[in-house]
């Protein structure tokens, strides 16, 4: 056999791919959600559909106004506001159906990353301990601090969860957070112990930062909540919880 | 030269002051190979038709965060590739990717006869089956490099990892191919 690699080059233009679809941003934001492996009766499928296209088209203005100018649609668009459907609440470890990674301890989750994770002594040691590694996480690796009830902190209902605390290298500045507010939410510039911090007031849904392989992350805001976001030495901080700035920036500035 | 395309930096350039026609250009352009290899990572045409149009939108909404002087074509296949990842994750259910060769394959200059061709055509159908039975990691880092003809930056973008690291993978991959060639030609 002629060398491996030359008949692997050799094929390159012979290989029957599935027929190209023509890929359009003016439809980009309708497609279909990732597809589940259990059936679903037709019509709760459609309805399925038809509810993410119209969450997709109201909840989140830069999607709207970009699919709107893409397919120059020249009407008023109402700006409402569509939450996503939480999951049920549940019956696992706490923050496990929240998409987090892989559940581990501070310990195992510190050794994996290698940069130092910071904890916030105020709210104690974490409930549960997530860590999310390339290629479903950023350059780096992602670990998500999930904290229960605490007091004074409302609790999600449909989570069980208090405060979640979500840190990855990375870098972030004001532009993205204009890019990616929603009509319901606010950006204000503050500051814990030196260090820059935003504090996104309302109902964000989307957190946009670029990792230290300097590629975008699109990452869902879990509880859809105020949200503090602090650089911390190239460490990107994000404390999502029902509570005031005042709370936030309290818990903030106990990391360590 | 006059009237020469647009290259894709300079179209990159265009869509970041805000024309949005030149990313629709940069989409047409590069639609094939996102698809693939979005095709390549899912198993599945059709989730790799979603992730593929998901990633070029989020590519667009990303447009602030390119670097000027960067290779679009890595930056996007990386996207892409990131989403059609995160979706095969959700999705909670693996497709078995089942490259073929086309009926009308032709093994090019070499082949001297429609004999050989029909020898060579058949080899490469077995080489084919046997990329199709390596572990999800090799296949892609294979196919990517080879079938897809990616560049070192396209291959890791491909497979999410540091560029680095894509040439000690792939040489991984074709020793255990190779290996299973040999099975194949001693069994």
């Amino acid at each position: 056999m002629a060398d491996l690699e030359e008949q692997l080059a050799a094929m390159a233009g012979s290989i029957e791919w599935p027929p190209t679809p023509r890929l359009s941003l003016a439809v980009a934001s309708k497609t279909r959600p990732a597809r589940r492996a259990w059936a679903q009766p037709r019509w709760a499928l459609a309805a399925v559909a038809v509810l993410a296209i119209v969450a997709t088209l109201l909840a989140y203005t830069p999607t709207r106004t970009a699919i709107a100018d893409w397919v120059n649609l020249h009407t008023n668009l109402r700006h409402t506001t569509a939450l996503p459907t939480p999951s049920p609440l549940p019956s696992g470890t706490l923050g496990s159906n929240l998409g987090l990674g892989k559940q581990t301890t501070l310990e195992a989750a510190q050794s994996a990353v290698g940069w130092q994770v910071l904890v916030p002594a105020q709210l104690g040691p974490p409930d549960a301990v997530y860590l999310l590694m390339p290629p479903g996480g950023p350059s780096q690796g992602e670990v998500t601090l999930v904290y229960g009830p605490r007091p004074g902190i409302t609790t999600a209902s449909e989570t069980g969860v208090g405060v979640l605390v979500t840190e990855a290298r990375g870098s972030v500045n004001e532009q993205f957070f204009e890019k990616t507010a929603g009509p319901d939410t606010t950006v204000e510039t503050v500051s814990v112990d030196g260090h820059d911090g935003w504090w996104i007031s309302g109902k964000p849904h989307m957190f946009v930062f670029v990792d230290s392989n300097n590629e975008p992350r699109f990452e869902t805001l879990r509880l859809a909540t105020n949200t503090l976001v602090i650089d911390d030495g190239g460490t990107i901080v994000r404390i999502e919880g029902h509570m005031t700035k005042e709370q936030a920036l309290q818990i903030a500035g106990t990391l360590a | 030269m006059e009237g020469r395309p647009a290259d894709e930096a300079e179209l990159l350039a265009r869509a970041q002051r805000g024309d949005q026609g030149a990313f629709e250009e940069i989409v047409q352009r590069y639609q094939q190979v996102a698809f693939r290899v979005a095709y390549v990572i899912t198993g599945s045409a059709p989730e790799a038709e979603d992730a593929a149009q998901e990633g070029m939108f989020k590519a667009y909404r990303a447009l602030h965060t390119f670097r000027t002087g960067a290779e679009p074509r890595p930056w996007l296949l990386r996207i892409v590739a990131n989403e059609a990842r995160n979706r095969a994750r959700s999705a909670g259910r693996r497709h078995q990717l089942q490259l073929r060769l086309a009926d009308d394959f032709r093994p090019g200059d070499a082949a001297p006869s429609p004999e050989a061709a029909a020898l060579a055509g058949d080899e490469h159908r077995r080489l084919l089956a046997l990329v199709n039975e390596l572990s999800d990691d090799d296949r892609l880092v294979i196919t990517s490099r080879y079938l897809l003809q990616l560049s070192g930056e396209e291959t890791a973008a491909a497979l999410g990892i540091p560029e680095g690291t894509v040439k000690s993978r792939l040489s991984r991959a074709l020793d255990r191919l190779r290996a299973r060639v040999g099975d194949k030609t001693n069994g």
